[in-house]
């Protein structure tokens, strides 16, 4: 203890000695890492080796909070899963909202690592210093809904919060995630198989007691303006009416909305997905993650046709592209049920409908025919088929066997042809982005530690033309170029900038929709917020987070070399390289990836030939500790 | 005119920010479990209900009070412990209907809501507007219930479709 923020314990439970261990958080880590992202990084780089593979018992599971969770800092309710990813084989994270990382919080604990593997199946029981682990044979087999529910009736407490895994991280789906209270998901990358493997059916947590600051009066008054701030803002109003649903429309104006497996950018049944036809006809209710001001959470029910009665959260933009444009499924209530499984199964939307659009394509290439689909009509809208598969996929029968592997290692199975058709970076299918009329997004899959990953650097003030912004962060002498969607120039610094923000955000841990479109909050803010939380005056300093945020970035990318990734791996997707986008705004547009990775690598004092950090940057982030744990 | 904490429930998004402001205020930290009202989340059918202090009509927790501890200020409506009086038997915290009177185990008090003397902290940042201040008149109970109705009968109608 000693700082503002924390609990100061790691609390580890290994599972093979069916055994509870508290940890002191060491005041360097506090000081070098903040929290939440960066104490996972320091401890998978030290105990999680090269040849340790995703679902051995040596694995370990991170669930981590920062120093503001549990405060009453605007949309700070999230915390995030971490290990070596079950989809991809290479670093692993998958954010979350809810109430689960507050509750650990208030537990008593800043991390929970899980470790070993249990003989039978069990659920973890953390009620403030109370630890189990309790029998879930019964469990085993059940829906994460049905999971959630009966876990708060066994636990005697319905403020209990859980995360459980359906089927799918039952069955080693590649794909699968945790879920927490029902329906918000830590979808990417696979955690609900690193989960199942351990034998770990749910995770139970209830917690009594406080969370304390450093200053805790100008704390409050600084939550309380901040909280002013987040209210006022147009678009945070616009996110707490519509959620991401108002992104369907702008991405269709701007010709990015992935449709047909990312072919092209335009959809035609675009509207019958967008914001304003979904709200007046299925939305029932508003809801929030943890202290936040902002609620973009939309409890969704349909009353009519083939899916009625079907009751629901969700989906996001993200599940609107995966299970609507990029099928070329035009119904909404198709989506909602997709979702649905998705949430009971516990299967990430964006990767398993991207595999789904994959094997659709397949389909229509006449690489796929209906005898390796068992009959089933893959062609593009055919909903039926489209939800008969995911069921499939979350039982692991028939084709879904194959394609419960992800897109990437279904495509090494069928052959070389199907390759191109494999929307993925290192392993993991691409989000609802194009880099072709989007360059900064392409470069930011490209290089992001966890694979086509949008959220640890989607740069917004590029594409939706904030002028001022973009002057005040990279300076006037950049424009009109850095704000050109269309073109590679400058983009490399954009990328950088914000992916460093958001490496900050990821440790405290806030939201990213209070840094998005424009940002609400950014690194003064957080440099003015980290002081009053945890007493530690050097974090006031935006140089000394952007150096944190460097050492975080690094030292993942050190994590994945170790496992050989290099800058050969950094690419994407042929459809994004070569294929220029047919229709549309950016018709004609492809992406030139090289230039924009060398101005990368330069800014990132990684080597331009290999994508690995140099020796320097190494010894200038204070990262020699990590060359014990190279190979 | 009594003022009182009134709440819609079809408003309330279920973030507990009221939970953290009523904690921070009283307790000068940040801790749910000793805040002065509650949000029961209905996760599976994604309703919130908020549940404050009043308005109640009879007392139970002034009732209940063997010591006359639990009391009620004539003019502003609102019940306060006289803690010179409480023995502790907790007989409020069991009586009260909306479970929002506690026993600060740490402590070793009754902790209810004071409505922050007449400024409430709760009301101050929920974001929707789903906890307000003011005389109970401005309660929106029946076209609450009528919402709430509604919204049954719905999820009844389709449940029996889906049977048949």
């Amino acid at each position: 203890m000693g700082f503002g923020g924390y609990q100061g314990t790691i609390l580890r439970v290994d599972l093979g000695n069916k055994q509870f261990k508290e940890h002191p958080i060491p005041k360097e880590w506090i000081r070098d890492y903040i929290g939440g992202d960066g104490f996972a990084a320091k401890i998978l780089f030290e105990e999680v080796p090269p040849e340790c593979r995703p679902l051995d018992k040596e694995n370990k599971l991170i669930l981590a909070t920062g120093p503001v969770t549990g405060t009453s800092w605007p949309t700070s309710g999230r915390s995030a899963f971490f290990s070596k990813a079950a989809l991809t084989g290479i670093w692993g994270e998958s954010h979350v909202g809810g109430f689960i990382g507050p509750e650990l919080k208030y537990a008593g604990y800043d991390l929970l690592v899980i470790e070993g593997r249990c003989e039978k199946p069990v659920y973890i029981s953390i009620e403030d210093s109370d630890l189990q682990l309790k029998d879930a044979s019964d469990l085993w087999g059940e829906m994460t809904d049905t999971t959630t529910s009966r876990v708060r009736r066994l636990e005697g407490d319905p403020d209990t919060q859980v995360a459980a895994i359906g089927p799918a991280g039952e069955h080693g789906v590649r794909f699968s995630s945790i879920i927490v209270n029902y329906a918000r998901a830590a979808g990417r990358t696979g955690m609900g198989a690193v989960l199942g493997s351990k034998n770990v059916k749910a995770i139970a947590i209830r917690g009594r007691g406080a969370v304390q600051v450093n200053d805790h009066e100008a704390f409050v008054e600084l939550a309380k303006q901040a909280h002013r701030r987040t209210r006022e803002n147009p678009q945070a109003q616009e996110m707490s009416k519509w959620g991401t649903w108002s992104l369907t429309a702008t991405k269709q104006e701007i010709g990015e909305l992935p449709t047909y497996n990312h072919r092209t950018g335009v959809f035609s049944g675009w509207e019958k997905i967008s914001a304003g036809y979904i709200r007046p006809r299925y939305t029932v209710s508003d809801r929030a993650c943890f202290g936040c001001t902002i609620g973009c959470k939309k409890v969704n029910y349909i009353k009519e046709g083939e899916y009625a009665g079907t009751l629901e959260e969700g989906p996001e933009y993200e599940g609107l592209m995966a299970f609507g444009s990029s099928l070329g499924i035009d119904d909404y209530p198709t989506t909602l049920k997709a979702n649905e499984i998705c949430n009971k199964y516990g299967m990430d939307i964006i990767s398993v409908g991207t595999t789904i659009a994959f094997a659709m394509e397949l389909y229509e290439e006449g690489i796929l025919t209906t005898e390796d689909t068992g009959g089933l009509e893959l062609e593009w809208g055919n909903k039926k088929a489209a939800i008969q598969l995911l069921e499939m996929i979350g039982e692991r029968e028939g084709l879904g066997e194959l394609l419960s592997q992800g897109s990437k290692n279904a495509a090494e199975a069928i052959g070389p042809e199907a390759e191109q058709y494999a929307m993925h970076v290192k392993g993991l299918e691409v989000s609802g982005q194009d880099g072709r009329t989007h360059r900064s997004i392409g470069l930011a899959h490209a290089t992001a530690a966890r694979g086509a990953d949008h959220l640890r650097s989607l740069v917004t003030v590029d594409q939706l033309g904030y002028e001022d912004v973009a002057a005040k962060r990279w300076g006037k002498d950049k424009l009109p170029e850095i704000i050109d969607p269309y073109t590679e120039k400058y983009k490399a610094a954009a990328v950088v900038e914000t992916e460093n923000a958001y490496c900050i955000r990821d440790t405290l841990i806030v939201c990213w929709y209070s840094v998005s479109w424009p940002p609400i909050f950014w690194m003064e803010d957080f440099a003015e917020l980290l002081p009053l939380v945890t007493g530690i005056d050097e974090f006031g300093s935006v140089d000394n987070l952007n150096l944190i945020a460097e050492r975080q970035v690094t030292l993942k990318r050190l994590f994945n070399a170790r496992e050989g990734i290099t800058r050969a791996d950094d690419t994407l997707p042929r459809r994004f390289t070569k294929d220029p986008m047919p229709e549309g705004p950016g018709k004609g547009q492809t992406v030139d990836l090289d230039p924009m990775l060398d101005a990368y690598y330069r800014r990132r004092g990684w080597d331009k030939e290999t994508g690995l950090p140099t020796d320097k940057i190494i010894k200038n982030l204070s990262l020699d500790w990590t060359r014990d744990f190279m190979n | 005119m009594p003022q009182q904490l009134t709440v819609d429930y079809t408003k309330c998004t279920g973030c507990r920010l009221c939970e953290l402001a009523c904690s921070a205020h009283h307790e000068n930290k940040f801790q749910p479990s000793l805040a002065r009202l509650k949000i029961v989340r209905y996760d599976d059918i994604g309703v919130d209900i908020p549940n404050v202090c009043g308005p109640c009509e009879e007392a139970p927790c002034v009732d209940v009070c063997p010591t006359y501890a639990m009391r009620r200020d004539p003019i502003t409506d609102m019940t306060y412990v006289d803690y010179d009086k409480c023995i502790l038997c907790k007989s409020c915290v069991g009586a009260c209907v909306n479970g929002v009177i506690r026993l600060d185990t740490e402590s070793m008090r009754i902790i209810k809501c004071d409505h922050c003397d007449g400024d409430p902290e709760c009301v101050k940042i929920c974001p929707t507007g789903a906890i307000q201040f003011g005389p109970p008149a401005r309660s929106t109970v029946v076209d609450r219930h009528d919402k709430a109705e509604t919204y049954l009968a719905e999820m009844t109608r389709t449940a029996s479709e889906g049977e048949s």
